[in-house]
């Protein structure tokens, strides 16, 4: 397994998973907001290296969705979205708190962004998230995520 | 996840057969020798076999191709036919998220042993400036804007033709002439077009490649030539899709039809199988987009032709001429007979190649008594097949798209180093022009079936017949 783990798992980290043809990825953190904030951590450090790359501004947005894990993908598809269309990825990322609205979820998300130009290719690029397999729920030791990324 | 014990039988040579337990409303349908079903730890593509034959309207079979591995939804190696006309669904996970992936091969006017080591440093030298890959939204076309690109989602590798990429024999040697008809770009949204505006003419990355190969063996001389192969000859092969616009088109269609499957009472076992009736104003809208980015997958690989040609006509003031063009990730609307009955189906081939035997009326008349080319990329460490469509294919005229993977990216990094690998395929005289040199490990040539196996099994099987072994001289890897 790659990634950056917390002995025990009792604070925050993610590492990856094999999975035949693609990314699967897993985080765990206190807080589900921190869960999903490790998650992004660990797709974009699975193909870009940021270290160098050129900070080129910031980018908010609220992500909806009908469910938490939803909300997880959400997340992952703006950060793909953004790459794609703008040529920016995150190099740091905040949060704000899961709400609930008329049944729905949602989250506020505030990117740091650095130029994609600058930053070192070091695997696959992202795509897309799949429904299957995408997991967002508390646990004893705090909250745990995995998304499988198509690259 | 849960992992689920499918139970396999054998029903014939190379065939394996899932019994239709419910909710399975047709059985399961493995072509495979025993090396090559899915074996690795955790791999689920029996599952997902088993899974997609539970989808309404499904007809025949739920069948996995010899190259089968896991996927999403439905396994990568999946074909499924369902009934229009008895609520037969659609879905977009039986395409795939790189809506039209395929493979295009255009063979040189210049031999293996015209090749000297320092022509072909020089050719891949070229490419490997000139093709664009990895990270990064520079594709080769910069197109005017989203009307622009409306043009090309209705208008294919013809418009970009009709644009002077190319020359109309191209056409000719693509599926469906280089254009799907019914493309609806309206159906596609705003965040699909913001993605492929900036990346017509880009391979990308993972398994996506520009390799220089030379035709090593011709199992059947005739056909070769039909297709204009000959032995000792240098080809490109080319593999990408629709890039950023194709997921995009994927993931909203997925998302949409997942909240409304209550609509249509459907239950299923994989929400990555989200589906809609065929006939139904969302099936529709899907199919209407899915085209759209099919369009868009072969103007792509037609701008990359184009790169190559200009590569090929610098290095060694030679040209290069299109074989065929096919997509390997893509939902059709085609005529079969069902038990007698001719009857209208969506056909999805997701990882899987559609075969069209000799005299076919769908085939361009030079390949009319021939059969339609089926390409079949290995890797770039081993060969790639030329094969060629039979007659009396129950899997709906289709066959395998590739090795298949067996290991996970995760494994191959543990495995290979990007550096090594390199040195020894440099070696074994092949040129290697990566992006990165990690992404260079996750596609390590033990991290997929053994390809000669695959073809020989596809043969076997009665899905498509050999034609041609291609070795790889150079890859420019995504």
């Amino acid at each position: 397994m790659d990634g950056r783990e917390s002995a025990g798992r009792t604070g925050s980290g993610h590492r990856s998973v094999p999975h035949t043809a693609d990314l699967r990825v897993e985080a765990w953190a206190p807080t589900a907001e921190g869960c999903i904030g490790e998650l992004v951590h660990a797709v974009v450090g699975s193909f870009a290296e940021l270290g160098g790359a050129r900070i080129v501004g910031e980018r908010a947005c609220t992500v909806l969705a009908v469910s938490d894990p939803d909300l997880l993908a959400g997340v992952l598809e703006e950060v793909i979205y953004r790459m794609d269309a703008d040529g920016e990825l995150p190099a740091a990322l905040a949060l704000g708190p899961i709400r609930g609205l008329d049944g729905a979820r949602s989250i506020e998300v505030r990117f740091r962004m650095a130029d994609a130009a600058t930053a070192a290719l070091v695997g696959a690029v992202p795509k897309a998230v799949s429904l299957q397999g995408l997991e967002l729920a508390a646990g004893p030791d705090g909250w745990t995520c995995a998304a499988t990324v198509d690259v | 996840m849960s992992e689920v014990e499918i139970a396999l039988t054998e029903a014939g040579r190379h065939r394996w057969r899932i019994e239709p337990h419910p909710p399975m409303r047709v059985p399961g349908v493995v072509f495979a020798n025993d090396a090559l079903l899915p074996q690795a730890a955790g791999d689920r593509a029996l599952e997902q076999v088993a899974n997609v034959a539970t989808l309404p309207g499904i007809v025949r079979a739920s069948y996995a191709m010899p190259d089968v591995h896991w996927g999403y939804g439905f396994p990568i190696g999946g074909v499924a036919a369902t009934d229009v006309e008895q609520g037969g669904v659609v879905s977009p996970g039986g395409v795939g998220f790189d809506i039209s992936c395929g493979v295009r091969l255009l063979a040189a006017g210049v031999g293996r042993d015209e090749l000297d080591a320092e022509r072909l440093r020089r050719l891949m030298d070229l490419l490997d400036r000139t093709v664009p890959r990895g990270l990064g939204r520079g594709g080769l076309w910069h197109l005017a804007g989203p009307e622009e690109l409306d043009d090309l989602l209705l208008g294919g590798a013809r418009y970009a033709v009709e644009h002077g990429h190319g020359v109309p024999r191209d056409l000719e040697r693509c599926e469906d002439r280089g254009v799907l008809a019914g493309a609806a770009p309206g159906e596609v949204s705003t965040r699909a077009v913001e993605r492929g505006l900036q990346q017509v003419g880009s391979l990308g990355s993972a398994n996506h490649f520009l390799e220089v190969q030379a035709v090593d063996r011709v199992h059947d001389p005739e056909t070769a030539a039909a297709f204009g192969l000959r032995p000792g000859q240098v080809c490109v092969m080319i593999h990408c899709g629709s890039r950023g616009l194709g997921h995009q088109i994927c993931t909203d269609h997925v998302r949409a039809m997942d909240r409304e499957l209550h609509r249509y009472r459907i239950e299923l076992p994989d929400r990555q199988l989200a589906c809609t009736p065929v006939d139904s104003p969302r099936g529709r809208a899907y199919l209407g987009a899915m085209t759209a980015a099919a369009n868009y997958g072969r103007a792509n690989r037609q701008l990359l032709s184009e790169a190559a040609r200009r590569a090929f006509a610098t290095a060694l003031g030679v040209g290069l001429e299109l074989v065929y063009d096919v997509s390997h990730n893509l939902a059709k609307l085609e005529t079969h007979e069902v038990d007698g009955v001719a009857r209208r189906l969506c056909v999805h081939r997701k990882g899987a190649t559609r075969a069209l035997p000799p005299g076919d009326p769908d085939l361009p008349a030079d390949l009319a008594e021939a059969g339609q080319p089926v390409l079949v990329p290995g890797t770039m460490g081993t060969a790639s097949y030329v094969m060629v469509g039979l007659p009396g294919n129950e899997a709906f005229s289709s066959a395998c798209h590739g090795a298949g993977r067996v290991w996970s990216r995760h494994q191959a990094l543990r495995m290979v180093r990007g550096e090594r690998l390199r040195a020894e395929l440099e070696a074994h005289g092949i040129a290697v022009r990566p992006a990165s040199m990690r992404a260079l490990a996750e596609e390590t040539p033990q991290a997929y079936k053994d390809v000669d196996a695959v073809a020989a099994v596809t043969e076997a099987a009665g899905l498509a017949r050999q034609v041609a072994r291609l070795v790889p001289l150079g890859v420019c890897k995504g």
